[in-house]
């Protein structure tokens, strides 16, 4: 009786106080971390795809992309356990019967996703997930012939695993290779074996793709058909992948083969032109996606668009009444299914929210280049050239996007974008000539140089001492990286900075360099 | 580079001329202007040149104006190389007294090529359209020996905003020698935008 008498006569705001402890630790937390499906945007809408991506360098051409209605008919994808690829000579014993003996497990239910962590970690398991099961770059017989692994200088991990393909269980006896995950292009195996997620990938696909096209004993026109749904862009002047084509099934695989690791042909881009594999690490601060900067990035929608776009369903895309894939828009929107890898089922909506997260929750290693009296006086060189002004720290980069030669920004453009009005003269075929093409090439951010390369936007540069060698600027030059099929020597031209400092101050830019 | 600068600040006789080929046009269109009117015609653009040519002539000093900027904590110097100025000053008829310049940023050096053309472009001079930068006094105040403070009005990229200018002056015989610091903050002119390692003040020295 005593007790409640005592608490009856205690103010008011002392009750108040006791519930600080529950706001601070108990309710904070479930409202910060917990997520509802009604949290995750929407993505395809019409509205949204309307301006999300820059226009084409030659807007008529723009990608006109699948509409809201026949982006939701699409099925949502079902995400089978996966597992490792092994190098034939390094798989253990009973490993490929073991596979075929396992019943096909779902490993994602999106009804589980509760916390952000949550959806980080199905976002990586998204991330590894292969969306093609149908070869569309490399299929069983290839991943099972050691030669496949000589020919292409495949890198793999220590325990001998290729991990840029996955085997996907879809049943017992159902063992399909699986392709065109995220990891594929954005995975890197390190000098000492580790592996680096996110990073600029090391993966050799347009090698391997040659070894399938090869050693599958596709006829020329095949080669020319499967080329042409890949980078055809017949309005870009000069029509260079026509050219391609023409030249036959030799000159195709060459051209295959010359794109080095770090670099990928993929969709929409060109292997004559080959972009830089993307280096993911730190992407969520970048306003520009795609090396031409494509798609707008002002949140997590456009990184969920983004993804979902770039996985394959551009090649639905028209440009005019172009259509990479040779569809017309009465059998694009006749309802039946397209059976093409990648465009015949999509990512749920929270799945892309999984895998955006996952993204965005990447982080680098430690870098092993500490600061030192070299790279401090880098770092002092490095703002005497006046490299912070594009290449801005924080970021280093100011996340503009500077035009191309040959190219004039609309002036609409400057109050759209984010214009840096000069054009450092890199080569201008990728960001003209490709169907990503727009005219323009985002600022690289610098950040994670030292487990990246080869460099600039066509993986021309080998090393970073070769982008301060005027060697480069001359026809002669043999690129230390991509170099075109077709020549043997070839300027690297443009990003003219830093050429004329003496060998001491380039040595110690390149240790300021590295330390980022 | 010659940036015509007599046409565009001495007005009326930029007009005259003007007027002047076109009537010269409607007499080899007409015949109808006789040599009468040609000869008051040029009396009229006499008078009207010769005081202006007497009392302020325009001229290129032989310095460039300079700036300092910081960028990344480094001091960036540029140059603006091409400038001319006419000066009609006397220490003792201040209100009477005028200085006048105008640059043509186009001749900017910072010692980096493609930084110079990035300031040509729209988000900094924007040459295209504002192909001149001017600076005109609007008053003078003596602030001791040979020193004075005067009242500019400075015009980049067509923003126009007065500032003060403190400036020295040392007079051999005819002979004038004017210097001049000032700061101003870029993003007023709207020369750029906020940066992180770009400073927003530009230090300003101009001697002729």
């Amino acid at each position: 009786m005593k007790i409640k008498e005592w608490l009856s006569r205690l103010p008011l705001w002392l009750y108040g106080c006791m519930l600080l402890p529950l706001l601070a630790f108990g309710l904070s937390k479930q409202v910060v971390s917990y997520f509802s499906f009604s949290d995750i945007p929407r993505i395809w809408t019409d509205e949204a795809m309307k301006d999300w991506e820059l226009p084409n360098s030659n807007p008529e051409y723009s990608a006109q992309p699948v509409s809201e209605e026949f982006y939701y008919n699409l099925p949502e994808r079902v995400i089978y356990k996966t597992y490792p690829v092994y190098h034939p000579d390094h798989e253990p014993e009973g490993y490929w019967e073991w596979l075929h003996e396992l019943e096909a497990e779902i490993v994602l239910d999106e009804s589980k996703l509760l916390t952000e962590e949550d959806y980080i970690k199905a976002g990586e398991l998204l991330f590894d997930y292969p969306i093609d099961t149908l070869g569309a770059v490399i299929s069983t017989k290839h991943v099972r012939n050691i030669d496949f692994y000589t020919a292409t200088e495949m890198p793999l991990t220590p325990e001998g695993i290729m991990p840029f393909a996955q085997w996907v269980v879809a049943g017992k006896g159902k063992v399909y290779l699986g392709n065109l995950s995220c990891a594929m292009c954005h995975t890197r195996v390190m000098d000492d074996g580790s592996l680096l997620k996110g990073a600029q990938g090391n993966w050799p696909g347009d090698k391997a793709f040659a070894f399938a096209l090869e050693t599958d004993g596709a006829s020329e026109r095949a080669i020319q058909n499967i080329t042409s749904f890949l980078f055809a862009s017949p309005f870009a002047e000069g029509d260079p992948h026509g050219k391609l084509l023409a030249t036959g099934k030799e000159a195709i695989l060459e051209a295959y083969r010359a794109v080095p690791e770090g670099a990928f042909g993929r969709q929409g881009t060109s292997i004559l032109f080959p972009p830089q594999a993307p280096n993911l690490i730190g992407v969520k601060d970048r306003k520009y996606l795609d090396h031409g900067g494509l798609g707008q990035h002002r949140n997590i929608e456009d990184m969920m668009r983004y993804i979902s776009m770039n996985q394959a369903l551009d090649f639905l895309n028209f440009y005019g009444d172009y259509n990479p894939i040779g569809l017309t828009k009465e059998r694009l929107n006749s309802g039946e299914p397209i059976f093409f890898p990648g465009t015949y089922d999509r990512h749920s909506d929270a799945q892309l929210y999984a895998l955006a997260k996952y993204i965005y929750s990447l982080s680098p290693p430690e870098n092993p280049n500490k600061p030192s009296e070299l790279s401090e006086s880098g770092k002092i060189i490095f703002a005497e050239q006046g490299c912070v002004t594009c290449h801005t720290p924080p970021l280093f980069t100011n996340n503009k996007l500077t035009p191309t030669d040959g190219f004039e920004v609309p002036d609409a453009h400057y109050d759209k974008y984010d214009i840096f009005g000069i054009s450092v003269g890199t080569d201008p075929g990728y960001t003209m000539k490709t169907r990503r093409g727009t005219g323009y090439y985002k600022v690289p951010s610098l950040l994670g140089l030292w487990y990246r390369g080869p460099f600039l936007h066509d993986a021309s540069l080998a090393n970073l001492e070769d982008l301060f060698d005027p060697a480069r600027l001359k026809d002669d030059y043999v690129p230390t990286a991509f170099k075109p099929h077709d020549v043997k020597t070839k300027a690297v031209k443009g990003h003219e900075f830093g050429m004329e400092l003496n060998e001491m101050d380039k040595k110690a830019l390149i240790a300021y360099l590295l330390t980022l | 580079m010659d940036i015509g600068y007599l046409d565009i600040v001495v007005a009326p006789w930029g007009s005259l001329r003007k007027c002047c080929v076109r009537r010269e046009n409607f007499n080899y269109l007409s015949g109808k202007i006789d040599f009468r009117s040609r000869l008051l015609i040029l009396t009229l653009i006499f008078f009207l040149i010769v005081p202006f040519l007497l009392s302020a002539q325009s001229f290129k000093p032989e310095n460039p104006i300079q700036f300092k900027i910081k960028n990344a904590g480094i001091t960036v110097d540029g140059l603006i190389s091409d400038w001319e100025v006419m000066v009609d000053f006397d220490p003792k008829k201040l209100t009477q007294s005028s200085i006048r310049g105008k640059a043509n940023p186009e001749s900017i050096q910072t010692g980096i090529k493609l930084r110079d053309k990035h300031l040509h472009g729209r988000e900094y001079f924007h040459i295209e359209k504002f192909p001149f930068i001017s600076l005109e006094s609007k008053s003078f105040r003596s602030k001791g020996k040979n020193a004075f403070i005067g009242i500019f009005e400075l015009q980049i990229r067509g923003v126009k905003r007065e500032l003060e200018i403190p400036f020295t002056l040392s007079q051999t015989g005819k002979q004038q020698m004017f210097k001049g610091e000032f700061t101003i903050d870029r993003l007023d002119y709207g020369l750029g935008e906020k940066s992180l390692v770009l400073s927003d003040e530009v230090r300003v020295v101009v001697e002729f």
